[in-house]
C-alpha cells in the first residue's frame, strides 16, 4: 500500500498521524534485490579485472606444480582456501608493453597495453593513442542489460598531469580501461563518489525509523512554510511576489520528489554504509573498493568492472605493514635482498586483499549459486619482474566459474609468449561477446573448461 | 521618563529626515539665463561642430543645428550627455581640427552640466524599490554564525550566486532554484542539529592536496641570506584547506626532490594561518630510493598531528634552514657533521655486451662528477587525514544563543518551548514575530515530542522550519502604512527593523545584533545621533571585515585572483603563496581605510601598505622578515602606493601571458573614474600575440589599432591610462624591459594631459577626485541597496559624493551619507510606477 498525497492530506501529520504514514517508508527499505534478479532467471556472467602495479616477486609467486597439484606459494598463500575457485596462469605475455624501438617507458606501456594488447603511441601530449580495452569491448556489447555498462575504480590518486614516464602521457598510467583508442576511462578513486553514482545521494546510514520520522518532520515543515509563504505573497507587490512564487515552485518540486520516491518502493539497498570519503589506511581503502564492486554486481547495476589497486610507477608507502619506502623505487631493488623482501610483502598484502574480495563474492548468494560462481575475475600485473621491466610470463590469476564454463583449481602453464589477449578472447566468448581480435591476439586459449 | 522622551523624538525624527531629503531634492527652476544658449552655446557649436554635425551631414547621427534653444537640447538627455562626455574627455573636436581654447570648452560643458542638473532636480524624488532579497552565500554563512554560533559555512557548497551591476547581492538577480531549496533543507537540518547536539561524528577520511607545479631554479651554491622559515621559497607548499569539524588531524607531508648524500636530516615545518605549529626532522637514510649517490625524497613522507578548528585554514609545509646541514664541501652555513659517504662504485650489470657496459660506465662517471643541487628538496603534496577525537557537543556559543530559558542542562519547563522559539524566531526573522507565527513553530516542537522524540529533537524541527522560512532566507520589506505615508501607495520610510537589516547586511553581510535590534525595538534607530553612533559601531566591529571580503572583493575585482592563471614559463614566481599574499595585502589595505576611517583618496595614492616577506621581496622592499603581514610605509617608494600599484589589481587586469594596457585602462575607467567604456565592437582584429616583445612592442601594436577611428573613440581613453602602468608586468612585478623593448610608461589623454610613469598617472587620476568619489559612491550605494542604480538615483550619488568631499573624503562620511540618503531610508510605494 502506498499512501500518496491524493489519499492523505499532508496536514494529517500535524494532527498526530505520523506513525501511520511512516509505514510505507519502511517497506521501501526492504531488500529489493529479489525483484531485480529473480531466482528463476539465469544469472548473468560478470567480468572483473583487478590490476596491481610494478610487477611481482616471481620466485615467491609461481607454483612449481602444474595442474591440480599446484602449491600455494608465499604470495598466493592468502588464497589457499579459495584454490578450488581459481586458476594460476603462467606463460602469458604482454608483448606490446616492450620498447619495440620506443626506448624507456615500460611502466606507461605496460599500463596502456594490459587490457588493450596495443602498443601505445609515445606522446606526452594530446595525440594519445592506445586501443579499446577488453572490458569496454564487453561493456559496449552488453550495455543495455544494466544501469551502468561498466564501472572503473581505483585506489590511487592520479591527478598528475603531463609527462609520467619517460615521455609518455600520464593517461597511459592513470587508466587501464579505454573506451576508444583515444578515450581513457579514468577510474573513480573516491568511494563516496562511486557509491553516490551507484545508489544516489540519500543518507542511508541512519536508522530507517529515524529517517522516516525526519522525512515526516520535513514534510510538515514544507507544509508550514509554503502556507506561510502563500499568505505572505498576498501582501507583497508584484516583483516581491515573483520571488515568493519562485520559492513556492521550488518547495513544490521537492514535495513532488518526495511523493514519487514514496510511490517507487523498489528502493535499492546497497547493503553497505555510504562511505564518508577515502579511508585513511590502504587496506581499508582497498577493502571498501572491493565492497563497492560486490554490491554493484549483487544489485546487477553493472556486469563489467575494473579496479586499479595502484597505477604503474606507484609511489605508495605501506606503513600499515611496516614499509615506509615508496613502492616503485623498492621494485628497482638491484637484487638487494631486504628490498626484495619488502616488495614480496607488498605483493602478499595485495593478494590478501584480493582474497577478501573473492570470499565476499563467494559468500554472496546469486540466483542458483554464488556471485563468484557467476564471475570471471582476472587479477594481475602487466610486468613480471619490476626490477628489469619484463613483459613476459606475467603473474595472472583467473578466479570464478564463469557460470560453469570454467573449471578452476589448477595451475596452467601456457607456452611462453602466448598473448594475454588470447585469454581475454576466450573469456568474452563465455559472455556471448565475439570480437574477431583484441589487440595482438592470435586466437583463443584452451584448457579453461576441461581438465 | 526616558521612554517619554523617546516617543517625542520618534515623532519628530521621522518627518525630519523625510523633510531633509525632500528639501534637498525639491524641484527648482533652472538657475540660468536661457539667453546664454543663444549667446555662447550655439555660436560654439556652429564654429567648432557644425562642419560635421549639421543638418546635412549628421555625422554619427548627431545634428546640432536641430537645437535652437536650451530646452530642446537638455530635453534630449541622451544626446546632451554624449556631447558633454565627448567635449570633456577631449574626444571632440577630433584630432587634426583646430581646437577651441580650454576656457571656451569649459564654459560649454559647465553650462550643459548645470542644465542637466537643473533638469534632474525636476525629477520627482524616488527612493526606488528593492526586491525581496535572498541571502547570498556569504550572508547566509554569516547569519547562521551570528544567529546560532554555528560556523559551518555550508553555503560554500550552494550553487554560485549570480551577480548583477558588479555585485552578487542584488535582490532582482538572486534567484531560488529547486536545487538550492534542496540544499537549504539539508543545510537547515545539519545546522539545527549541530547547534543543539553538536556536529555529527565524522568518520576519518583522507584528502590529498597536490601541489600546483612549481619551479625550483636548481643551484649548487648554498645561500647565507635567505628565508630561514622556507615559507617564501618555492620548496614550500601552501594551500587553503577546509577542515570540516573541530578535531585532531594527521597531516602527512609528502616530499620530493633530491639533496646531496651525507646531508643532515631535513627540517620540516608545519604552519597554520601563518603560525608555526610543529617542526620535525626527516632522515631518508635506509629508505628505498632510486639513487645511491644522493638523497632522493620522491614519495617519502613525514606525519604531523595537530588540533584544528573547523573552517578554512591557510596550511603550509616548508623546509626550514634549507641551506644548512649540507656536506661541508658545499661551503654552506652550519654544514653537516656526518662523515662524507663513500663514493659509489660502478657495478656492471651481468649479461651485457662489453660495449654496452662501457657506455653505462661512462654515464655513471659523468653522473658521479656532477654536483647534486643544494636546494631541490621540496614538499610535493599534503595529505590530511581526520578528524580524530572530534570535539563533542554543540559549539561553545550555541547553547547560550538558543536555550534562553536558562536551562542549559535539558530540564525544560512547560513554557520554555515558547520562550525559546519566540526569541529564535525574532532574531532569525530580524523583526518582532506574531503569536500565530510562534504557535505554528511551537506546534512543531510538541508534535515531535508526541512522536516520542525529545524536547531538543523538537526544537531542531522548529529551528529547521525557521531556517527554510522565506522570512529567514529573504529580506522582505513590507509595504505598510506609516506615520508619514498614510497609504502603502506612496513612498514611505522602511520600518525600524528593515532599516536595522539594511544597515547590518550593508556593513557586516549579516543579521543585526542584539543592540541594533534593540534600537529598532525601541524605535530610536532613526534618531540622527543614534543612527550615526550605530554606523560607527558597526564599522569598528571586526565583522565589518565583510566589507573588504565582499565589497572590495568585487569592486576591486580581487575575487578574480583565485582563478587567475599565469604562464608558468614566463611567471615562475606566481605560486600559491604569492597569490594568497596579494589578496591579503589589498584586503588589509581596504580594511585599514575602513577601520582607521581614512580618506578614500588613499585608494589612489595611500603612502603605506601591508606586506609579508614574500610580497616585500616581490616588491623589492627591504626589511620585512617573517610570514605575518605588517603595515609598511612607502614614503620614499616611487613604485608602489595605492590600489592600482598593488600586485592583486595588476594581476587581475592582465592576461596569462602578458600585460594589457587596454584591460588596465578599462579597470581604472570602470572602477575609479566612473567612466566605463562600452563593450568592444564585433569584428575588431585581434592583437598578433606572437609578435609582442619580438618584432613589435605592445605599444606599437596598440597604436596601430588606434589608427582605426572607431577603435580610437574608446581606446584613446583606455590605452594611455594602461600604459602608465606598463612598468608592472602581468603579475605586478616592477620591470624596465618588455622582451627586448624598453618600457615606455608615458601616456597622453585625449584632452592633451600627458604623464610619465605610475606616479604622474596617480596624480592625474587624483585630480579627478570628484569622479572617483562619485564612482565609489555609486558602487557602494549599489552594494548597500542591493539594486542597480537608476537615473533618479543620480542626484543622490552626487549629493553623497559632495557630502564626503566636505568631510575630507573620510570613509565613514561616505557610509553615513549613504545611510542617511533617500533610497536607503525609504521605499517607493506599491502604487507608484
Amino acid at each position: 500500500m502506498i499512501i500518496t498525497r491524493k489519499y492523505l492530506p499532508r496536514r494529517t501529520f500535524l494532527k498526530g498521524m505520523g506513525t501511520a504514514i511512516a509505514l510505507p517508508m519502511l517497506e521501501a527499505m526492504a531488500p529489493a534485490l529479489a525483484s531485480i534478479s529473480p531466482a528463476t532467471k539465469k544469472s548473468p556472467v560478470r567480468l572483473a579485472f583487478v590490476y596491481v602495479p610494478n610487477g611481482i616477486v616471481m620466485k615467491d609467486w609461481t607454483p612449481s606444480g602444474i595442474g591440480q597439484d599446484f602449491e600455494c606459494t608465499r604470495i598466493l598463500k592468502p588464497l589457499e582456501s579459495l584454490r578450488e575457485d581459481l586458476f594460476v596462469l603462467s606463460g602469458l605475455e604482454d608483448h606490446n608493453g616492450n620498447a619495440l624501438g620506443d626506448g624507456p617507458g615500460d611502466h606507461a606501456r605496460a599500463g596502456a597495453s594490459f587490457l588493450t594488447g596495443v602498443h601505445c603511441k609515445k606522446t606526452a601530449g594530446a595525440d594519445l593513442h592506445a586501443g579499446v580495452s577488453v572490458d569496454q569491448i564487453a561493456a559496449q556489447q552488453i550495455a543495455a542489460a544494466t544501469r551502468f555498462p561498466s564501472i572503473e575504480l581505483g585506489c590511487e590518486d592520479s591527478r598528475t598531469v603531463g609527462n609520467c614516464d619517460s615521455g609518455y602521457s600520464c593517461a597511459y598510467t592513470n587508466s587501464i580501461s579505454w573506451r576508444t583508442p583515444t578515450t581513457p576511462m579514468p577510474p573513480e578513486i573516491n568511494p563516496r563518489a562511486a557509491f553516490e553514482r551507484l545508489f544516489g545521494t540519500e543518507d542511508l546510514s541512519l536508522d530507517p525509523k529515524i529517517r522516516a520520522r525526519r522525512a515526516q518532520y520535513r514534510r510538515s515543515i514544507l507544509d508550514l512554510v509554503s502556507e506561510d509563504t502563500r499568505r505572505l505573497a498576498g501582501t507583497l507587490g508584484p516583483t516581491d511576489r515573483r520571488k515568493m512564487d519562485e520559492y513556492l515552485v521550488a518547495v513544490r518540486e521537492i514535495e513532488k520528489r518526495i511523493e514519487s520516491a514514496e510511490r517507487d518502493n523498489r528502493g535499492l539497498t546497497p547493503g553497505i554504509e555510504k562511505p564518508a570519503g577515502i579511508p585513511i589506511t590502504f587496506p581499508d581503502y582497498a577493502t571498501l573498493m572491493y565492497d563497492l564492486q560486490v554490491v554493484a554486481f549483487q544489485a546487477d547495476l553493472t556486469r563489467v568492472s575494473t579496479l586499479m589497486i595502484g597505477r604503474e610507477g606507484s609511489m605508495r608507502v605501506y606503513p600499515e605493514i611496516g614499509i615506509p619506502d615508496p613502492h616503485h623505487p623498492l621494485t628497482h631493488h638491484r637484487n638487494n635482498p631486504e628490498w626484495i623482501e619488502k616488495v614480496a610483502q607488498i605483493n602478499r598484502l595485495h593478494t590478501e586483499l584480493f582474497a577478501y574480495f573473492l570470499r565476499k563474492l563467494k559468500s554472496t548468494q546469486d540466483g542458483d549459486g554464488t556471485l563468484l560462481d557467476h564471475s570471471m575475475i582476472i587479477y594481475g600485473s602487466a610486468l613480471s619482474d619490476g626490477n628489469r621491466h619484463t613483459h613476459e610470463n606475467l603473474p595472472v590469476l583467473l578466479a570464478g566459474r564463469g557460470d560453469g564454463s570454467l573449471k578452476p583449481g589448477r595451475h596452467i602453464a601456457f607456452k611462453q609468449g602466448t598473448p594475454m589477449t588470447n585469454l581475454y578472447l576466450s573469456l568474452l566468448d563465455r559472455m556471448g561477446v565475439h570480437p574477431e581480435k583484441i589487440g595482438d591476439s592470435t586466437g583463443k586459449i584452451e584448457h579453461l573448461s576441461e581438465l | 521618563m526616558k521612554g517619554k522622551n523617546l516617543a517625542c523624538t520618534l515623532i519628530i525624527a521621522l518627518p525630519l529626515i523625510y523633510l531633509a531629503v525632500a528639501a534637498s531634492e525639491r524641484p527648482g527652476q533652472s538657475p540660468q539665463n536661457p539667453a546664454i544658449f543663444g549667446k555662447s552655446i550655439q555660436p560654439f557649436f556652429s564654429e567648432n561642430c557644425y562642419q560635421c554635425h549639421d543638418a546635412k551631414l549628421k555625422t554619427s547621427n548627431l545634428n546640432l543645428e536641430a537645437y535652437q534653444n536650451a530646452a530642446s537640447l537638455t530635453q534630449d538627455r541622451e544626446k546632451s550627455e554624449r556631447i558633454l562626455y565627448k567635449l570633456r574627455t577631449g574626444l571632440m573636436p577630433p584630432k587634426g581640427v583646430s581646437r577651441p581654447d580650454e576656457a571656451a570648452i569649459k564654459a560649454v560643458t559647465d553650462w550643459i552640466e548645470q542644465e542637466l542638473e537643473a533638469a534632474d532636480r525636476l525629477i520627482k524624488p524616488d527612493p526606488g524599490r528593492v526586491t525581496a532579497h535572498r541571502l547570498n552565500r556569504s550572508e547566509y554563512n554569516n547569519t547562521v554564525r551570528d544567529l546560532l554560533g554555528v560556523d559551518l559555512r555550508l553555503a560554500d557548497d550552494f550553487p554560485q550566486d549570480d551577480s548583477g551591476y558588479g555585485f552578487d547581492n542584488i535582490g532582482d538577480v538572486l534567484s531560488l532554484s529547486p536545487v538550492l531549496m534542496e540544499k537549504y533543507l539539508a543545510a537547515a537540518e545539519k545546522i539545527a542539529r549541530t547547534a543543539v547536539f553538536g556536529a555529527e561524528p565524522l568518520k576519518p577520511t583522507l584528502v590529498r592536496r597536490p601541489s600546483p607545479e612549481r619551479r625550483i631554479v636548481s643551484s649548487t651554491t648554498p645561500l647565507f641570506d635567505y628565508d630561514l622559515t622556507g615559507l617564501s621559497l618555492p620548496n614550500a607548499l601552501h594551500v587553503t584547506h577546509r577542515f570540516p569539524v573541530d578535531g585532531e588531524y594527521i597531516i602527512r607531508v609528502v616530499l620530493g626532490g633530491v639533496r646531496p648524500a651525507g646531508s643532515e636530516p631535513l627540517e620540516i615545518g608545519l604552519w597554520l594561518d601563518g603560525h608555526q605549529v610543529q617542526v620535525q626532522k626527516f632522515d631518508p637514510a635506509g629508505i628505498a630510493s632510486f639513487s645511491e649517490d644522493r638523497q632522493d625524497f620522491a614519495g617519502m613522507r613525514q606525519e604531523f598531528r595537530a588540533r584544528v578548528a573547523a573552517g578554512d585554514h591557510w596550511m603550509a609545509a616548508s623546509l626550514l634552514h634549507l641551506y644548512e646541514g649540507l656536506p661541508a664541501a658545499y661551503g654552506g652555513p652550519n654544514p653537516s657533521k656526518k662523515p662524507p659517504p663513500p663514493p659509489p662504485e660502478f657495478k656492471p650489470p651481468p649479461h651485457l655486451p662489453p660495449q654496452r657496459i662501457e657506455e653505462l660506465r661512462k654515464k655513471f662517471e659523468a653522473r658521479r662528477s656532477e654536483k647534486v643541487a643544494a636546494n631541490e628538496a621540496r614538499i610535493s603534496s599534503l595529505e590530511v587525514a581526520g578528524p580524530y577525537s572530534q570535539t563533542k557537543g554543540p559549539p561553545a556559543g550555541s547553547p547560550k544563543k538558543i536555550l534562553v530559558c536558562g536551562h542549559l542542562d535539558g530540564h525544560h519547563q512547560l513554557g520554555c518551548a515558547r520562550t525559546i522559539v519566540t526569541d529564535l524566531a525574532r532574531r532569525a526573522y530580524r523583526r518582532p514575530v506574531t503569536p500565530q507565527e510562534v504557535d505554528q513553530l511551537v506546534k512543531l516542537v510538541s508534535t515531535a515530542q508526541l512522536e516520542g522524540d525529545s524536547f531538543e529533537e523538537g526544537l531542531c524541527v522548529a529551528l529547521e522550519a525557521m531556517l527554510v522560512s522565506p522570512h529567514f532566507l529573504f529580506r522582505i520589506e513590507k509595504d505598510s502604512p506609516t506615520p508619514t505615508a498614510t497609504s502603502i501607495e506612496a513612498s514611505h520610510p522602511v520600518s525600524q527593523h528593515e532599516l536595522a537589516s539594511r544597515l547590518s547586511y550593508f556593513l557586516w553581510s549579516s543579521m543585526p545584533d542584539d543592540e541594533l535590534l534593540a534600537c529598532a525595538d525601541r524605535g530610536i534607530l532613526r534618531q540622527p545621533a543614534v543612527l550615526e553612533a550605530q554606523v560607527r559601531r558597526l564599522l569598528q566591529d571586526p565583522k565589518s571585515r565583510a566589507l573588504a571580503e565582499n565589497f572590495a572583493g568585487q569592486w576591486l575585482e580581487l575575487r578574480k585572483l583565485e582563478s587567475a592563471k599565469r604562464d608558468r614559463q614566463r611567471f615562475p614566481e606566481f605560486d600559491e603563496y604569492l597569490r594568497m599574499s596579494m589578496r591579503r595585502e589589498t584586503e588589509l589595505f581596504f580594511d585599514s581605510i575602513v577601520r582607521e576611517d581614512r580618506s578614500i583618496l588613499d585608494f589612489i595614492d595611500g603612502n603605506y601598505t601591508f606586506l609579508n616577506d614574500r610580497l616585500a621581496k616581490f616588491y623589492q622592499i627591504p626589511g620585512v622578515k617573517g610570514a605575518e603581514f605588517r603595515k609598511v610605509l612607502l614614503t620614499d617608494n616611487a613604485q608602489r602606493g595605492g590600489v592600482f600599484t598593488q600586485a592583486s589589481v595588476l594581476t587581475v587586469s592582465s592576461y596569462a601571458t602578458r600585460t594589457s594596457p587596454v584591460l588596465r585602462g578599462k579597470w581604472i575607467l570602470d572602477n575609479i573614474l566612473n567612466d566605463p567604456p562600452p563593450p568592444p565592437l564585433p569584428d575588431v582584429p585581434n592583437l598578433d600575440e606572437a609578435k609582442i616583445g619580438t618584432s613589435a612592442s605592445l605599444r606599437q601594436q596598440l597604436e596601430q589599432h588606434r589608427k582605426n577611428s572607431t577603435c580610437a573613440a574608446c581606446h584613446g581613453r583606455m590605452d594611455p591610462l594602461g600604459f602608465g602602468l606598463e612598468n608592472f608586468d602581468a603579475i605586478g612585478a616592477w620591470r624596465t624591459q618588455d622582451g627586448t623593448f624598453p618600457i615606455d610608461a608615458s601616456g597622453t589623454l585625449p584632452d592633451g594631459r600627458s604623464f610619465q610613469g605610475p606616479q604622474e598617472l596617480k596624480a592625474i587620476v587624483k585630480a579627478q577626485r570628484d569622479a572617483f568619489a562619485e564612482c565609489l559612491t555609486g558602487k557602494l550605494l549599489t552594494y548597500a541597496l542591493g539594486r542597480g542604480l537608476e537615473r533618479y538615483d543620480k542626484p543622490t550619488v552626487k549629493k553623497i559624493a559632495r557630502g564626503a568631499a566636505a568631510n575630507n573624503y573620510r570613509f565613514s562620511s561616505l557610509v553615513l551619507e549613504i545611510v542617511k540618503s533617500l533610497p536607503f531610508q525609504m521605499r517607493r510605494g506599491v502604487g507608484e510606477p
